[in-house]
């Protein structure tokens, strides 16, 4: 019997049942967005963003009208091929590009990759050019690791999948806490950089380590 | 029989096709072990061990392609034909296909950033190679069979 009495407002924590990209997406569309803007640098034939999304050629062909259709993608006839590509000139192209990156195009698939891993991480965050919105076609996605009791065999292993789910070479810097503290604490050129930089945060929180 | 993968590297001429001499997989082997085993030597800094293993590594990545009768001067490409040769599982390449893009940094950027985890890992993926290598030599060249 269901609980009768006065409602109260009561502030509901996120209890991570439901993911950001699935609260605003079909699935198809979070890949596909995920994949243009993701990659804004890169232009993807149609077939190629099909086998990619996975989901069927119909459903895929229907995003790409729609956003080509909006101005929020450009296409681009190549023979008998047609180019999709992120459209810069359109209004929503910086904000559809952050909740990419902080969703299906980068942040959600690498912290699902990191998941079985996540109680030896103390920190996970992407760095370098994709963080920063300077990426090119041909850039990495640079992952720092700062984890305890972990190889680099076994991230790689871990992030196998990912890297082709968004069609991108992940590369992996992997240090030990304390190797990172004390970087950190000698003022090492590249952990300088990399703290001072843009960092898209994926588990625990590398500026507070140290 | 020739492994189909390389025989295509070859048609593109990415590889060339050529038999090995039994002295030149020796030569190749002693390399690779006497590098590794200076690797090893924690009392060396990060950056010769980094070194000597990616050498080594080189080393016996060339001596499986050369038992498999060919060669090539290109090292990223000799380290990519690993996954026939030795059929070497993607996560371990991966470790040689980090190792390559730091030695390049180091190279052409003079920027020397050994960090543990990879050189321990380039030691293991290494001492995985030798024994790969080692089982592999023990049977017949590949071109002849």
């Amino acid at each position: 019997m269901p609980k009768m009495g006065i409602k109260t407002a009561v502030k509901k924590t996120p209890t991570g049942r439901t993911s950001l990209s699935d609260a605003l997406f079909t699935r198809t569309q979070q890949r596909v967005l995920g994949l243009l803007f993701g990659q804004p640098g890169r232009s993807f034939f149609a077939t190629e963003l099909i086998g990619l999304v996975g989901t069927g050629s119909g459903a895929v062909q229907r995003e790409l009208k729609r956003l080509a259709e909006s101005g929020l993608a450009t296409v681009t006839s190549v023979g008998n091929q047609r180019h999709y590509q992120a459209n810069p000139a359109s209004p929503l192209f910086a904000p559809l590009r952050e909740i990419a990156l902080k969703t299906s195009g980068l942040a959600e698939p690498l912290r699902a990759a990191l998941q079985p891993l996540a109680r030896r991480v103390l920190a996970a965050c992407v760095y370098g050019s994709v963080a920063a919105g300077r990426d090119t076609a041909s850039s990495d996605i640079d992952l720092l690791l700062v984890a305890e009791s972990m190889t680099l065999e076994q991230a790689h292993a871990a992030l196998e999948a990912t890297e082709q789910l968004l069609a991108r070479r992940i590369s992996v810097t992997l240090y030990t806490p304390a190797e990172f503290r004390r970087r950190k604490k000698g003022g090492n050129a590249f952990v300088t950089k990399l703290l001072a930089g843009a960092l898209i945060p994926l588990l625990g929180d590398i500026r507070a380590l140290g | 029989m020739p492994l189909a993968e390389l025989d295509n590297l070859a048609r593109i001429g990415k590889l060339k096709a050529e038999p090995s001499a039994a002295s030149e997989l020796e030569g190749l082997l002693r390399s690779g072990t006497a590098r590794l085993a200076d690797a090893q030597r924690a009392e060396l800094n990060p950056e010769s061990r980094f070194d000597l293993a990616y050498n080594a590594a080189h080393a016996f990545s060339l001596a499986a392609l050369r038992w498999h009768g060919y060669r090539s001067e290109n090292r990223y490409l000799v380290f990519q034909t690993l996954s026939h040769t030795l059929k070497l599982p993607a996560a371990q390449w991966r470790v040689l296909d980090d190792a390559h893009r730091k030695r390049n940094l180091a190279e052409y950027e003079g920027v020397i950033e050994v960090d543990e985890a990879l050189l321990a890992a380039l030691l293991r993926v290494t001492a995985e190679l030798e024994q790969r290598v080692r089982a592999l030599l023990d049977a017949p060249p590949g071109r002849s069979t």
